[in-house]
């Protein structure tokens, strides 16, 4: 889909998965790295727990589909060849602080000068411009800044982020949307433009639109262990099962409520509750409970019963009666549990790609999305230090191998 | 609407409802793209009834998330399982140049709208499906909300305490990851029809999208075998890295120090020049070690200081530092307001509502918010009249047939 493209990928941990994106679209990405390999390769884990430059999983996630060489972008002779690959080039995503790349001589104005088609994407913690903008960061810090980390966690205890860090990814996925944006716009005018992402303001998105509570008036939503409390009422979305836990959408109103009276209905058949409490208004339920005319206790009587119930069967069971019944409810699955499920194998989601260096291949999650007619490919494994230095620099920009051979010797390459 | 708008050329007929679809087609509003958003006159969109809600109220149009999911779209009422409202979706589909759906699947074959009638109508449409599991596969039919695909997709567990059950991310995790990869595929699929010709069709599975914000965890398990699970705002390479209580009540400070420089920086912010030097602490590997005893001591000195003090003194020593910011705070933000993230609207039931911003700052075909989401059947008259061309007659008949409910 993007195989007419080149883009030049600069960015360290907070941008490689926008570049992987386009690259899954079929883009020839070139990932720039400083001499000796991005710093990112140093995150864990590693394969077999080896701490290596070629074995980071971390790195392995977020840059297939993409060839890597190495240059020092910061030094002269380093810039003079970035300048001449950007001259070819139709994205470069870069995640330095602001004004970093416009020191080494590569900001937007000066890249556009020489190629005014190139779209040019920046992905930093707090934008190009502001008060914050030149703020020292981490993937926790724009999460705490961003807005999800203040909903989530158990309430008597800090707020908590998911396990594996999210903030940059949000980051980086709302950065390839702006590309292809821009993309779209460059077919008719054949200008480039500077697409600037902010991850404070990407991580909005991971809050339901509850950011907008205070703008519109509304009542703040409070973490509480697995779920939300909204003013007095407690909203559990973990719930136990006989062998771990489900999430349970218990929730009313016109729509949800039509699923709650379903469930009810269900659980009253099977003698968890009575008929008077089948027959409760789910529809109507939170404004009962939000007038008082529903005690909050009766609720939490309510959810107990429910409670008892998910408790009395298993995950598959629950599963299996949400399908048959469409009610919402789905387990909480271990890593192991998602991976090796019957759904994934039945659509053939996972993708080996072969890594000749390990003499084995690995199984990575598979295409975002299932195109009829173009569909992602899985061309390249993640790339080596340096592993197409040569084929880039000799084969496509004529370099000689002594030129090559001498950079590299002033630690240029 | 502005001849700068960077998709201003395209046009879309969106089936989609709640929350991943919609967002996924506000992304693309914002820069122009026309969007004509089919409701049920009859079942309601779940986002009309979710928080937050204008000042509490609960209301057709009051929920702040329909709005900041729906702004920049024409609205229209069809009833689908009205035979004589397919003519009208034909048409729509012949204007289009994507239809989008969000309904769990078998949904539009039961209709006849799939793809393989659509593209008999028009050959070269680019067709997306969305869903929970995605088309096919025993748990094709598993439908529901965000919440329960990031439950089944590992999220749940990943996330809380080591020695609790899992907290769960906050909401419907899954629906805040695949409206960006939903705007990528539809984009692409536009410049693969520019180059070929070839309309095609898209089958997402949110879950499946989702996945790869995990795939750290997943490779673990794939080429280790190793199953990954939650441990608390704990990282493997930082150390502190946590959440620090303020001296108000729930009011908490992110800190993180990345490396023996900001460690010793933070220890002199904090009075106490004696960790730096402390076996358990002086080098990260160490304090990577002991970060719990180490959260300790960074908690008791922040209890003694305002969150806000905490991200101004230690930011001012170039640490990372920052508030764990509320939807108040976060509004109030000098750095949100700089950015000119919120944008106030009219609206016609509300008198005035607020959407988030486009997130994609572009340079020199920059996004903009142009309209408040439709009221239910909003639209019906200007996109029947002036984008179908259909004359008062047609449209009334139309409407006698209880086409829009």
């Amino acid at each position: 889909m993007l195989s007419a493209y080149r883009v030049l990928d600069l960015t360290d941990e907070r941008g490689l998965l926008c570049g992987q994106i386009l690259g899954d679209l079929s883009a020839d990405v070139i990932k720039i790295e400083p001499p000796g390999g991005s710093p990112a390769r140093d995150i864990p884990p590693f394969f077999r727990d080896t701490p290596d430059r070629e074995r980071s999983l971390f790195w392995w996630s977020y840059n297939r589909n993409k060839r890597a060489i190495t240059l020092d972008v910061e030094k002269a002779d380093g810039r003079e060849i970035l300048l001449r690959l950007v001259r070819s080039a139709h994205f470069l995503i870069e995640s330095e602080i602001p004004g970093q790349m416009a020191s080494f001589g590569l900001g937007y104005e000066a890249l556009r000068a020489i190629n005014p088609g190139l779209i040019y994407v920046s992905i930093t913690a707090f934008g190009q411009d502001g008060p914050k903008a030149l703020y020292a960061d981490a993937d926790l810090i724009v999460m705490a800044a961003g807005g999800p980390l203040i909903l989530t966690g158990d309430e008597d205890r800090p707020p908590v982020r998911v396990s594996v860090a999210q903030g940059y990814l949000h980051a980086s996925a709302d950065a390839a949307v702006g590309a292809m944006v821009a993309n779209h716009e460059r077919a008719v005018s054949g200008l480039g433009q500077h697409v600037d992402i902010s991850a404070q303001q990407s991580l909005a998105m991971a809050t339901q639109s509850s950011i907008l509570a205070a703008a519109v008036g509304a009542d703040q939503i409070e973490r509480m262990a697995g779920g939300v409390r909204v003013g007095l009422l407690r909203l559990p979305l973990v719930w136990p099962a006989k062998d771990g836990w489900v999430s349970c959408t218990f929730l009313f109103g016109s729509a949800l409520g039509v699923f709650t009276r379903k469930l009810m209905h269900y659980i009253c058949e099977h003698g968890y509750c009575d008929e008077a409490t089948r027959d409760k208004d789910w529809l109507a339920y939170t404004e009962l409970l939000l007038t008082g005319r529903e005690p909050i206790a009766e609720y939490e009587r309510v959810i107990g019963i429910v409670s008892k119930f998910t408790a009395a069967h298993t995950k598959g069971e629950l599963l299996r009666l949400a399908i048959d019944k469409g009610f919402l409810i789905a387990p909480i699955t271990t890593m192991s549990e998602v991976i090796d499920s019957e759904q994934l194998r039945a659509r053939e989601y996972f993708q080996e790609l072969p890594h000749p260096e390990l003499g084995r291949a690995i199984r990575y999650p598979g295409p975002f999305v299932k195109f009829s007619e173009s569909p992602i490919k899985y061309r390249r494994r993640p790339p080596s230090v340096g592993e197409h230095n040569r084929e880039i620099y000799c084969d496509e920009l004529g370099m000689s191998e002594s030129t090559v051979a001498e950079l590299s010797k002033r630690g240029i390459i | 609407m502005s001849s700068r708008l960077a998709l201003r050329d395209v046009k879309i007929l969106d089936f989609m409802w709640v929350m991943a679809g919609p967002a996924s087609t506000r992304m693309l509003a914002d820069f122009g793209a026309t969007i004509v958003r089919v409701e049920s006159p009859t079942r309601v969109d779940t986002a009309r009834t979710l928080q937050p809600y204008h000042n509490n109220q609960i209301g057709p149009d009051s929920s702040g998330l329909f709005g900041n999911c729906n702004a920049d779209k024409f609205g229209i009422t069809l009833d689908l399982g009205n035979p004589r409202s397919h003519d009208v979706v034909f048409d729509l589909v012949r204007w289009a140049d994507v239809v989008t759906e969000s309904f769990s699947p078998k949904a539009m074959r039961a209709w006849g709208l799939d793809y393989e009638n659509l593209r008999r109508i028009k050959p070269d449409i680019i067709m997306l499906s969305t869903c929970l599991m995605g088309q096919s596969g025993p748990l094709s039919r598993f439908a529901g909300f965000g919440n329960l695909a990031a439950a089944i997709s590992g999220f749940y567990n990943l996330t809380g305490w080591e020695d609790r059950p899992p907290s769960g991310p906050f909401g419907a995790y899954t629906d805040y990851v695949a409206p960006r990869f939903t705007a990528i595929a539809i984009l692409a699929a536009l410049e693969y029809r520019r180059k070929t010709g070839k309309g095609q069709y898209i089958d997402q599975s949110q879950g499946e999208t989702a996945l790869h914000f995990l795939t750290p965890a997943i490779l673990d398990y794939t080429a280790n075998g190793r199953v990954d699970s939650r441990v608390g705002n704990r990282d493997a390479r930082f150390a502190p890295h946590g959440i620090y209580p303020g001296r108000a009540a729930d009011s908490w400070v992110a800190i993180v120090c990345r490396s023996d420089d900001e460690f010793r920086s933070l220890c002199e912010a904090m009075n106490r020049r004696d960790l730096a030097a402390d076996n358990r602490f002086a080098a990260m590997a160490a304090r990577v070690d002991n970060a719990g005893t180490l959260d300790e001591i960074v908690s008791s000195w922040s209890r003694q200081h305002l969150a806000q003090q905490i991200e101004t003194t230690l930011q001012a020593r170039s640490i990372p530092a920052h508030v764990v910011e509320n939807s108040r705070e976060y509004l109030h933000d000098p750095q949100v307001q700089h950015r000119g993230h919120f944008v106030e609207l009219p609206h016609p039931t509300l008198g005035k509502t607020v959407v988030e911003g486009p997130r994609a700052k572009l340079s020199r075909t920059p996004g903009e918010v142009r309209r408040a989401a439709p009221t239910l059947g909003q639209d019906n008259h200007y996109v029947f009249e002036s984008i179908l061309g259909y004359d008062e007659g047609r449209i009334t008949d139309l409407a006698a047939a209880g086409v829009f409910g």
